[in-house]
């Protein structure tokens, strides 16, 4: 009895020790990582640059408000989240923030005050970001940025997830070695790898999370690594491995896709439009090669040899072309809605419109983008290499439930196509929800198209 | 200038349109397959928009002669003619809204000059038809809508080769109420006519499926399907 | 009193092909650019998307797409001593309206014209003597030559994404494309477009006969195609909805689908639409002009736009409208010969012939707008004029370009026009029949031309622009030539019933049915400032920094759909603004 009280009391001692630690310890940051760069490199243009690559103001800027403002909402499993102003501002923005503060918020998730961000702030990734990256960015966002007076919408999660020493806790548990290491001795893919894991945080939609919610792949030692996430409740595809688009593109069609959002098979949809739209069609074209070497690396030997072949017309062609009144529902429903731009071969026509025979999104496991599709429609971004922003009507006026679900079902089992039928249930559930925000590149885009109407 | 109603017309109508206005809110979110459910409301209980009885009932009978029901093929009457004219009377272009219709006027002008008369479409089958009816009752002591067939052909013809003499203004009643029937034979059904896809089921036309690549270069095989309108349905 | 707006480098009226063109040159070079457009917006989704496009009687009937008379239009008559009518509701010509204009609704036909037609004057004169040319014809060189031109019209063609095949490169002819057309450089950018059952039975008959057909170079693409803007096409998908209307499949050229998304990107280009312009404002001196004043249908407010240079980017009728209300050029007056703005109004020659062949299945709805195969065995360069008696030529082509059931169903002449006979004869020609139409020249006359309306006004108060115009001996002659050639190729095919359409002397213009948009003149281009408007850069005469684009520069018409031609001229007319003007502004000429 005595013992048992003993080590009782003592296991009450350590976890009074912890809480008062998780409570009151000051928050660890990350230090400093060796500049690799001469100090007269570091300058606030390099910092736009490198804003760009990392996608800054797609997160930062809500939608009808100015740039870095905050504001945008992000849905969470634990509740919505607004994204803070992070303009030179005093008062609301980050205008008091000295270099390791700036540095602590991008590696460690810590505001200047201590307060942890929430990681939809992808630091998990941003940890990797080199110091000169860092400090251009520091001086982006100190010396360019306008200073905007205008406080945000304040993220107010239910409890238990209100306590953001919980995140302190999480991050403990999650966050891994800062340190990025070069995976070979090729100079073009270790920039593409820096590209992918730090700035373009890839893996925080297109790696999977694990039961803490944190990314399970980082960087491409991860056995997950961008093997397929989800966000939203939305499947995103994966880069890597079996079904991955990157073991059949060859690395012009990857480049092309990242530069322009299209390219010979498919174009750019959903939240991949303003990914394109904002950031990665300001890129060099180096760092777009680079990061294309390095997904193409990422499979090396494993490439597919491509699902197209329209050398031999495939029955469902065929059965397409031949247009009989008794053609089947599904292959009805495609003449009425979809031949007019996909065709009866299913190929669409390159960089224009989207293949569907063969295409990742019309046979994913989870057939809710393709669903998605059918009834909203989708909108290529317009880039400076591809300036038209080409549009996909939505058919959720024209077609009900079970229309959708035999069409879908039809596609995904279609030419070469093998994937699972779909039910008007899972179409009903999709159509019920919200309608979705508008696409944050059609806002930003259109904001130009605007301003030109605008005749400013 | 407008007919008196019959009893109850205004009030009915306005409660139609005030009904079709909260339908179509509720139906927005669901798309509708031709199902009995649905099915228009038959011919001779339609509440007209913009036609009075007499006008209706003269303009159910003209198109039934212009495009009849005997024969292989639907007629007027089963591809609901009527209404559509019905609407687009009320509408724009019964109001001539998009048309030049500022004076001077010279209606006598020779019919290469073009459109010349002063009045909108709904007025020149307002007036059309009472000029017309006024003939047939001098003539025949019937309204056009009570003629036998043969001798509705013949007043039609009449119109036509201008034997039935009307004032200058209404000199293009014939050719607009011609014009108009065509219309809402062919015309998509989300217009009120062409009930069912039913005339391009007839003739051989896909309706808005509007997709051939593969079909350019079939010569001489008839394209089989059948058509699909606007709005999604089938036949 | 009209609010002044801040000072644009250049202004444009109007946002269609040649706005868009002259936007994009003028932005490339770094000016400050604003476009005005007085219709609406438009974008292939939502505007021209898929199926709602696809409705013949919003688009083809009620011409949804075009301009409506109650916000503009004219008066017409025949002669001097008719009095000129309103033209109420739409027939004859549909001009466009909104961002992208009749560059949104054509039918896709993109030709050069013949080198000789472009020295029309001088190749009459020269080969066939001064007396050919009837009293009362206005005959006219352009003051610029298809050599000069050529390096424009293969970027035009480039640009609007042209399938066809060449059928003359550097002189050398080559089989299969049009063997009497001037040289070009090099080919078509993409591959024809197929050809339709009827037009191969065309094609074989004329071949038969002696003859050279090709298929029609069209601004539809065959394939996937990227311009030198970046900006995309895919394939045509033979949809039957073409003419009168949006592309939904973002195949045909346009100024969305090969200009628009690209010019939008500059951040000195800005366009506002709905807004209207009531004149070009000229300085005291009236050699230059000061900007433009709009009416902004948005704001009910009057807005003067200053500028450094005009670019009027119009519809040609619009154009030559403006010009005359803002005292732009001496008017033309008949009666004295004098004047310019408003001379040599032109339109298009045209007749047809249908053929109903009960043996032979159709699908008259699987077609694009420019399915044709063309011939030019009867073109201007091809005919010995003297002896034919007539200045002039057409094409002769056949291809089904829709199978619309409301307006493109062709019954025999003695089908009765309603009642059982008619439903009978729709299902029994339905797909059962095809046509061979010529387009031709038309010359410009002392008697045809544009001026101001004494009577009419429009809902600004503004008096509507009156247009004189009938048909002529010369070109009626012409046609019925070319019904002649046509009869014996159709005859060649045996059809059961054969029924010809082509007006015949003294015939009179009738507003009523369609015949063609090609109206043109008004604002020729000449090298004598007594009889054009306009100079060979299409800069005016008057008024130096006002440069005039489209058809209306065309001194007569040519045989062909213009835009190929006036697309030339506005890049043409661009690189000299670019590289001339801009330097050293001033009469160019």
């Amino acid at each position: 009895m005595k013992s048992f009280l003993r080590i009782l009391g003592g296991v009450i001692v350590v976890i009074l020790i912890a809480i008062a630690l998780i409570i009151w310890a000051p928050a660890q940051r990350t230090s400093a990582k060796a500049l690799d760069l001469p100090t007269s490199d570091i300058t606030a243009a390099r910092g736009a640059y490198v804003a760009r690559a990392a996608n800054c103001e797609d997160c930062h800027t809500g939608p009808g408000r100015k740039a870095y403002s905050g504001g945008l909402t992000v849905a969470s499993p634990f509740g919505t989240i607004y994204s803070t102003n992070i303009t030179p501002d005093k008062q609301y923005g980050i205008g008091d923030y000295s270099l390791d503060d700036f540095r602590a918020a991008l590696y460690d998730g810590v505001r200047k005050n201590g307060t942890r961000l929430y990681p939809a702030m992808p630091y998990e990734n941003y940890r990797l970001l080199s110091e000169a990256d860092v400090e251009s960015l520091y001086r982006y966002y100190m010396d360019e940025v306008k200073p905007v007076h205008d406080q945000p919408p304040q993220t107010h999660l239910a409890f238990p997830f209100n306590q953001r020493l919980g995140v302190r806790v999480w991050d403990w548990l999650a966050l891994k070695n800062p340190r990025f290491k070069p995976p070979t001795d090729n100079p073009q893919i270790n920039r593409g790898a820096y590209l992918v894991q730090a700035l373009g945080h890839c893996a925080a939609c297109h790696s999977p999370r694990n039961w803490l919610m944190a990314s399970n792949g980082i960087r491409d030692e991860d056995a997950k690594y961008l093997t397929g996430g989800k966000v939203d409740g939305r499947a995103v595809p994966p880069l890597r491995g079996k079904d991955s688009v990157t073991t059949r593109w060859s690395q012009t069609q990857i480049a092309q896709y990242l530069a322009t959002g299209r390219n010979a098979y498919t174009g750019a949809a959903g939240d991949m439009t303003s990914v394109v739209g904002n950031s990665l069609q300001h890129l060099s074209y180096d760092d777009i090669m680079a990061m294309s070497a390095y997904l193409k690396y990422l499979d090396a030997g494993t490439t597919e040899a491509s699902a197209h072949s329209n050398d031999v017309p495939t029955k469902t062609q065929a059965m397409l072309t031949a247009a009989n009144p008794s053609t089947p529902l599904g292959a009805r429903l495609y003449l009425d809605n979809c031949d007019g731009c996909h065709f009866a071969n299913g190929l669409g026509a390159p960089g224009v419109f989207p293949t569907l025979d063969g295409n990742p999104t019309v046979t994913a496991a989870s057939a809710t983008s393709l669903i998605e599709t059918i009834l909203y429609g989708a909108a290529m971004p317009s880039t400076q290499l591809r300036p038209e922003r080409f549009r996909m009507p939505g058919f959720a006026w024209r077609l009900d439930d079970h229309d959708v679900a035999t069409l879908a079902t039809f596609l995904r089992q279609g030419w070469n196509n093998h994937a699972s039928a779909v039910t008007a249930g899972q179409v009903a559930a999709l159509r019920h929800k919200e309608a979705k925000p508008p696409l944050k590149s059609d806002e930003r885009n259109a904001g130009r198209a605007d301003q030109a109407r605008a005749g400013r | 200038m407008t007919d008196k109603p019959f009893e109850g017309w205004r009030l009915s109508r306005r409660a139609f349109l005030e009904a079709a206005a909260t339908a179509g809110v509720a139906m927005a979110a669901v798309p509708l397959h031709l199902n009995a459910a649905d099915a228009p409301v038959a011919l001779h209980k339609y509440q007209p928009e913009f036609l009075n009885v007499d006008e209706w009932a003269f303009v159910m009978a003209a198109t039934a002669r212009l495009i009849p029901s005997e024969g292989e093929g639907p007629g007027a009457r089963e591809t609901r003619v009527p209404v559509f004219i019905d609407r687009q009377l009320a509408g724009k272009y019964g109001a001539a809204t998009d048309w030049y219709m500022q004076g001077p006027y010279d209606p006598s002008a020779s019919p290469d000059r073009g459109y010349q008369t002063p009045l909108t479409p709904a007025q020149l089958y307002r007036q059309g038809i009472k000029a017309v009816n006024v003939w047939c009752e001098k003539r025949h002591g019937k309204t056009f809508a009570d003629l036998d067939a043969p001798i509705q052909d013949e007043t039609l013809t009449s119109l036509q080769n201008g034997r039935l003499v009307l004032v200058p203004e209404l000199s293009w009643f014939f050719s607009v109420l011609l014009a108009n029937t065509r219309e809402g034979y062919f015309a998509d059904p989300k217009y009120g006519g062409n009930h069912g896809m039913q005339a391009w089921v007839y003739i051989g036309f896909p309706g808005a499926r509007a997709s051939f690549k593969e079909w350019a270069m079939q010569y001489n095989k008839p394209y089989p399907l059948g058509p699909v309108s606007i709005a999604g349905k089938r036949a | 009193m009209a609010r002044k707006a801040p000072k644009k480098d250049a202004v444009i009226v109007g946002l269609g092909w040649t706005g868009s063109i002259l936007g994009m040159e003028l932005a490339s070079a770094g000016l400050d650019v604003l476009a005005l457009e007085r219709g609406e917006d438009r974008e292939t989704v939502p505007n021209f998307q898929y199926p709602n496009e696809m409705d013949e009687l919003k688009y083809a009937v009620r011409y949804e797409l075009m301009q409506k008379p109650a916000n503009s239009t004219l008066t017409i008559r025949r002669t001097l001593d008719e009095v000129a009518l309103p033209y109420r509701k739409l027939g004859s010509f549909l001009p466009g309206i909104g961002v992208g204009g009749a560059g949104v609704h054509w039918n896709g036909r993109t030709w050069r014209p013949q080198p000789e037609e472009l020295r029309l004057h001088s190749y009459v004169t020269e080969k066939f003597g001064q007396k050919t040319i009837p009293d009362g014809m206005f005959l006219q060189d352009y003051p610029v030559t298809y050599a000069e031109l050529e390096p424009y019209f293969d970027r035009f063609e480039r640009m609007a994404a042209i399938s066809g095949k060449a059928g003359n490169i550097n002189g050398k002819i080559i089989d299969g494309g049009d063997p009497f057309e001037g040289p070009r450089s090099r080919d078509y950018a993409m591959p024809p477009l197929p050809s339709t059952y009827d037009a191969s039975l065309f094609a074989k008959a004329a071949k038969a006969m002696g003859c050279h057909p090709f298929p029609q170079p069209a601004s539809i693409a065959s394939q996937s195609y990227v311009n030198e803007y970046g900006m995309q096409l895919g394939p045509c998908s033979f949809c039957g909805f073409c003419e009168r209307y949006g592309c939904y499949n973002y195949s045909k050229g346009s100024p969305q689908t090969c200009i628009l998304d690209a010019l939008k990107r500059k951040p000195n280009f800005a366009y506002k639409v709905k807004v209207e312009v009531l004149r070009v404002d000229l300085a005291a001196d009236k050699k230059t002009a000061t900007g433009v004043t709009y009416f902004d249908h948005t704001t009910g407010e009057e807005v003067f736009q200053p500028a450094d240079i005009v670019l009027l980017c119009a519809f040609q009728l619009h154009n030559v409208h403006l010009m005359l209300l803002s005292g732009i050029g001496k008017p033309y007056d008949p009666a004295t010969g004098e004047g310019v703005t408003g001379r040599s109004y032109a339109y298009q020659t045209e007749g047809g012939l249908t053929m109903f062949m009960p043996d032979h299945t159709f699908n008259p709805f699987v077609g694009t707008g420019a399915t044709d195969v063309v011939i030019t065995d009867y073109t201007t360069n091809r005919i010995d004029l003297g002896r034919e008696g007539f200045i002039g030529g057409s094409s002769i082509s056949a291809g089904t370009t829709n199978g619309q059931p409301i307006h493109s169903l062709p019954l025999p002449s003695d089908t009765p026009t309603w009642g059982k006979g008619w439903k009978k004869a729709i299902k029994q020609w339905y797909g059962h029949s095809m046509s061979i139409g010529s387009q031709g020249s038309c010359m410009a006359y002392r008697d045809c031309y544009l001026d101001l309306d004494p009577t009419y006004k429009d809902h600004f108060g503004r008096p509507l622009m009156r247009m004189t115009f009938n048909w002529q001996d010369n070109d009626l002659r012409m046609t019925q030539f070319m019904r002649k050639k046509i009869e014996a190729i159709a005859a060649s095919m045996k059809p059961a019933v054969m029924q010809s359409s082509f007006k015949d002397k003294g015939a009179m213009y009738d507003v009523r049915p369609y015949q063609t948009t090609h109206t043109v003149g008004g604002a020729i281009m000449g090298a004598d400032p007594k009889s054009s408007a306009l100079n060979r850069y299409l800069q005016s005469h008057d008024v130096h920094n006002v440069f005039v684009m489209g058809a209306g520069a065309f001194p007569q018409n040519i045989q062909f759909n213009p835009t190929g031609l006036l697309g030339g001229l506005a890049y043409w007319s661009a690189h000299a603004i670019r590289t001339d003007y801009l330097r050293n502004p001033r009469d160019l000429s």
